[in-house]
């Protein structure tokens, strides 16, 4: 039995419990998930909107978004044969299947393809669509689906989400058993509805694996809206590496939250690529729940038009002799806002920390305007700290020097762009995620 | 061959910020000449440099710039360079994350890919040119100029020393073969044998078709690249031409004495 939307039914606009009802019937839900999803309803509704008087949302309007007017699903869920035709118009999409470990691809509210590669599967890992995972391995979900990392009573986006999520993947790799290839995901949202999107995954102790999440649509007249929520939970002693690329099309309203709990001797090494979307909040925070547990966090965002990014970095230092450092790096042009606001926080007791964070910011319009807020909280009294945040325009004599050497102004400035994220770049030692960053700056920056 | 000047100036005004840095200047380079330009700091040399290269905070009130009988101040400063003129420049702009190799592959197709066309619409066969062949050009230049592999993939003069910087600017021109090379105090910064290494490059990029202003405060260059006039620049205008012998005249005087020289051959 595939779990899948019925085709041709119409679903009024705006969330509702009946809504919630009707999804989970479609999908032919087992009554533990569709508790859990009216449980989160109930959260959603007692939560207030958040207001700009809230720090976390001072600089973040969200007024104009229009939560009665979006359609809560929508999507077919015929399966595909083959992932190409769907992912096609997909940048870095279309990759060779000997180059991923598995692909899990989610079209609007449903998965249309789901595939791990047998060598991969043999060694005990799990790699599927959520529903598929509810089925099979109902107990690991029970366990780890927004318990830990991301709970439901989250916060008010991460309760609606909790009450609507769709398709999902799920990744889970056993005890010592390493992955070399990514497992891609891919979440397309074709149709004027909200998109919901979960990225869950669980590595066991010693286990190492690299997940590469990609949310990718048109851009639509009516207004969109899309909700992530990404859970990563890493085993005493394993590795995961966690790429995102966000290119929503400039209808959407995103908001994404993601939470990694890293134990012992665990490293995460992060990378959020935000490029799409007409709004994008975004927060991404790491657990230090052990000692020598390593966060590597990095970030690009590149907007244009009248696109907004709200990106809220959280390095929790909850445990000793944890390291994690940060770097975010944003360009913004035409009349494109940022907000970057990074805490890092040392608790109590998390003596020995060392915590990295830099923001830095290039402006390439009159018009664009970029706010960084870097903060500190240390309970602890042997720790080292540093952060910076910078907001600079493009050096003219740079450009003029360039120009000096024959080379036209926009590819001087693209030139100039890609410099000041190449360092970022090269901390990715995937060549393809290299070539891919590469071009997405280029195609920003006009050329 | 054409009797045009490469470059011709004439009674050349220039002010940044309202302030008048160049005074009536002129200056005629030929095919196949060297002229050295000196004057004291703060003369205008710089100015005039930047000015020819197209620098956009400089403002020409009176006067005009030509290249081959064309005025250059229609031109961005990249077609200026795409048509042949480069400015060594006296202070190398750092530019973080651009790296060497990938800025001169950029720079050099610019240009050859503009000089091609040229050619072809002047009836002549265009050049294109593949990878394999700029690095094989590159690391050649680079062996010639004594400038380490490993420059290729450090970012464009981040962490050079002032030497290592100007021997840089000297790889450019190498590859980038310009008809009208101004080169701003490349000399200085150098020690002995780097002068010797760079002063050498720049004499075998020298054509017949090709004019060179040197702009320099020491006589020392003018041993290694032997200049067919000299220039002295006071105050924003040229005040006194000769050849080679006028810098080491000026060696032995200096300015003052030069100026002094000046007045009273202006009284009398
Ligand atoms: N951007 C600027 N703003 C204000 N004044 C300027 C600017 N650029 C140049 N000047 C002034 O113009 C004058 C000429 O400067 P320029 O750099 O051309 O001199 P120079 O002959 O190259 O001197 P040096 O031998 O020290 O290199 C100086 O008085 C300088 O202060
Ligand atoms: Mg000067």
């Amino acid at each position: 039995m595939e779990a899948t939307l019925t085709k041709g039914t119409t679903i009024p606009t705006g969330f509702t419990r009946e809504a919630v009802e009707e999804l989970s019937r479609q999908k032919g839900e087992p009554q533990w998930v569709l508790n859990a999803r009216l449980a989160a309803w109930e959260t959603y509704e007692q939560l207030p909107m958040p207001q700009r008087t809230d720090e976390e949302w001072r600089r973040t309007d969200i007024r104009p978004l229009k939560l009665d007017k979006l359609v809560p699903y929508a999507g077919v869920g015929e399966r595909v044969a083959s992932p190409d035709s769907v992912l096609a118009t997909v940048e870095g999409g279309v990759s060779d299947e000997s180059d991923r470990a598995g692909v899990v691809i989610q079209r609007d509210a449903s998965t249309v393809f789901s595939e791990i590669k047998e060598e991969v599967a043999k060694q005990g890992v799990i790699y599927c669509d959520l529903d598929t995972a509810i089925r099979e391995h109902p107990d690991l979900v029970r366990q780890y689906f927004m318990t830990q990392a991301v709970p439901a009573n989250f916060g008010k986006f991460e309760a609606l989400h909790a009450a609507f999520w769709q398709g999902g993947t799920f990744l889970y790799v056993p005890k010592n058993v390493a992955i070399e290839l990514p497992f891609r995901s891919f979440v397309l949202a074709q149709q004027p509805a909200a998109v919901f999107a979960h990225t869950l995954v669980v590595l066991e102790e010693g286990a190492e694996a690299f997940f590469v999440d990609a949310f990718n649509s048109p851009t639509l007249d009516e207004q969109g809206f899309a909700s992530e929520v990404v859970e990563l939970i890493l085993g005493k002693g394993s590795k995961l590496r966690y790429v995102q690329v966000q290119d929503w099309g400039r209808h959407v309203w995103n908001f994404m939250t993601e939470r990694a709990i890293l134990t012992n001797d665990s490293t995460l090494n992060s990378l959020h690529v935000t490029l799409g979307g007409k709004f994008s909040k975004n927060s991404i925070g790491s657990h230090l729940r052990g000692p020598n547990a390593l966060a590597e966090m990095l970030g690009i965002y590149f907007g244009d038009g009248d696109q907004f990014f709200d990106h809220h970095t959280w390095q929790l230092h909850e445990a000793p002799y944890a390291t994690s450092d940060l770097e975010f790096k944003g360009a913004l042009k035409e009349r494109a806002r940022s907000v970057y606001s990074g805490l890092i926080k040392v608790y109590e007791g998390a003596q020995k920390t060392d915590a990295f964070q830099q923001n830095r910011n290039l402006i390439l319009s009159r018009e664009a305007r970029a706010d960084s807020i870097p903060n500190l909280e240390i309970g602890a009294n042997d720790v080292r700290c540093t952060h910076g945040a910078t907001v600079a325009q493009v050096v003219p004599e740079h450009i003029f020097y360039l120009q000096a050497r024959g080379i036209p102004y926009t590819e001087a400035q693209k030139l100039i762009v890609e410099g000041f994220f190449r360092p970022v770049i090269d901390r990715i030692p995937v060549e393809e995620i290299q070539g891919f960053l590469e071009g997405a700056i280029a195609r920003k920056v006009g050329i | 061959m054409s009797t045009v000047p490469i470059l011709e100036i004439e009674n050349l005004h220039v002010s940044i910020e309202d302030k008048e840095i160049l005074k009536g200047l002129n200056l005629t380079v030929n095919a196949g000449e060297i002229h050295a330009l000196m004057g004291p700091n703060g003369s205008g040399k710089s100015t005039l440099a930047y000015v020819i290269a197209g620098h956009p905070s400089y403002e020409v009130t009176e006067g005009s710039i030509r290249y081959f009988g064309e005025d250059i101040f229609e031109w961005s400063p990249d077609e200026r360079a795409r048509k042949g003129i480069f400015l060594a420049f006296q202070y190398p702009t750092v530019i973080p994350g651009v790296s060497m190799a990938n800025f001169l592959r950029m720079a050099v197709t610019n240009v050859r890919n503009a000089r091609a066309e040229a050619a072809a619409t002047d009836g002549g066969s265009a050049q294109p040119f593949t990878p394999r062949e700029f690095r094989k050009l590159m690391r050649e230049k680079m062996a010639q100029l004594k400038i380490d592999e490993s420059f290729a993939n450090r970012y464009l003069n981040e962490g050079f020393s002032g030497g290592e910087k100007k021997r840089a600017e000297i790889l450019q021109m190498a590859l980038l073969e310009p008809t009208l090379a101004i080169m701003d105090e490349t000399d200085s910064g150098l020690d002995i044998d780097a002068l010797r290494v760079v002063a050498e490059g720049v004499n075998s990029l020298m054509r017949p078709d090709m004019g060179v202003v040197l702009i320099t405060h020491y006589q020392r260059m003018l041993n290694f690249i032997k200049p067919h006039f000299v220039h002295i620049m006071m105050d924003g205008r040229i005040v006194q031409q000769g050849g080679p012998e006028l810098a080491l005249e000026l060696e032995e005087k200096g300015y003052e004495g030069l100026r002094a020289a000046l007045a009273a051959g202006a009284q009398s």
